[in-house]
């Protein structure tokens, strides 16, 4: 945070800063093929080794295997109606870190690092770290951008995929 | 679709450009896919209103879906996505043309494996909206 600029707000609660460095999820879930073939549908992404097991048996694999990507997707929890954000987003898998003064919310980036790959009915173990929160200034002001770091690993204990994720919030 | 090879490929090669016009359903079935209540990508009003977007967003990770695919295809069933990064760096509204490619940064045999490595972006004509990069394998020729 700038010490010459008088009048930065500060966008960040102490009990968000607090969080910094904690776990702030650990989920399991099941890798299913219908639900990463709905996503892989969702994308226009019709790769035959998401969808035909003698494809992807021909190229190495066991069986059908979820696009790398979806693999985030499978275990995220459930969030009551009643507990959404006013913008309808979920704070469930990221710690429900709050920014009560930066409400407007959007995906920064991802950066994963893909071992293994995932089959259907795969319990997929996540663990997610806030990494850190930090005040920055932007051409369009103040915004908070926050990093996590994400493991995934499968029923075998091997690694299935390390991430990095950031998301922007701005007033 | 012929498999493509790690001898086949040298810096500077393009990965062959996906281009997409993402429309209101693809959106629907996006966020219903990846169980994504937020109301920027359906609620016309509360993106305009409350928001101030010209329109509903497209997803930034819908985009850099689109981005490893544009790279999974290219890379063919015996390949295998390594790494991938991708920025949100501008927003895109549904109804507009996206592009999704890159191009081969450098090329590596590291323990007997085929590996290349690319810088990818996210465009809407000139406009860079999602860079990125990733680590690909490719098999070896008589590998398969």
């Amino acid at each position: 945070m700038s010490t010459s600029s008088t009048q930065t707000p500060d966008l960040i609660p102490p009990e968000a800063l607090e969080q910094v460095g904690t776990v702030v999820a650990t989920r399991t879930g099941a890798v299913d093929q219908r639900e990463w073939q709905r996503w892989a549908v969702a994308v226009g992404d019709h790769n035959p080794l998401w969808f035909d097991a003698d494809h992807a048996r021909a190229h190495g694999y066991d069986d059908v295997i979820a696009p790398p990507l979806y693999v985030q997707y499978a275990v995220l929890g459930v969030t009551r109606l009643d507990e959404l954000r006013p913008d309808g987003s979920s704070g469930a898998s990221s710690g429900n870190l709050a920014f009560p003064a930066a409400p407007k919310r959007m995906a920064g980036g991802e950066s994963t690092t893909f071992h293994a790959p995932c089959y259907h009915r795969d319990e997929i173990t996540m663990e997610r770290r806030v990494e850190s929160i930090v005040q920055k200034q932007g051409r369009s002001g103040a915004f908070v951008l926050v990093t996590w770091r994400t493991t995934y690993t499968n029923p075998r204990a091997e690694w299935v995929a390390e991430a990095t994720t950031s998301m922007i919030a701005r007033p | 679709m012929t498999q493509l090879h790690f001898e086949d490929v040298a810096e500077g090669d393009e990965v062959t450009p996906l281009t997409v016009t993402p429309d209101a359903t693809q959106l629907f079935f996006f966020s219903a896919a990846t169980y994504n209540g937020h109301r920027i990508h359906y609620d016309r009003t509360w993106a305009v209103d409350v928001e101030g977007y010209p329109d509903v967003l497209v997803h930034g990770p819908l985009q850099s879906a689109l981005l490893a695919r544009a790279v999974t295809d290219w890379i063919g069933g015996h390949g295998r996505l390594v790494s991938f990064s991708a920025q949100n760096r501008a927003v895109a509204h549904p109804g507009q043309e996206l592009t999704f490619g890159g191009r081969v940064t450098g090329v590596r045999l590291a323990d007997g494996r085929g590996l290349v490595d690319l810088e990818l972006a996210g465009r809407r004509g000139e406009d860079v909206l999602m860079p990125g990069s990733a680590t690909v394998e490719l098999p070896l020729r008589g590998e398969a």
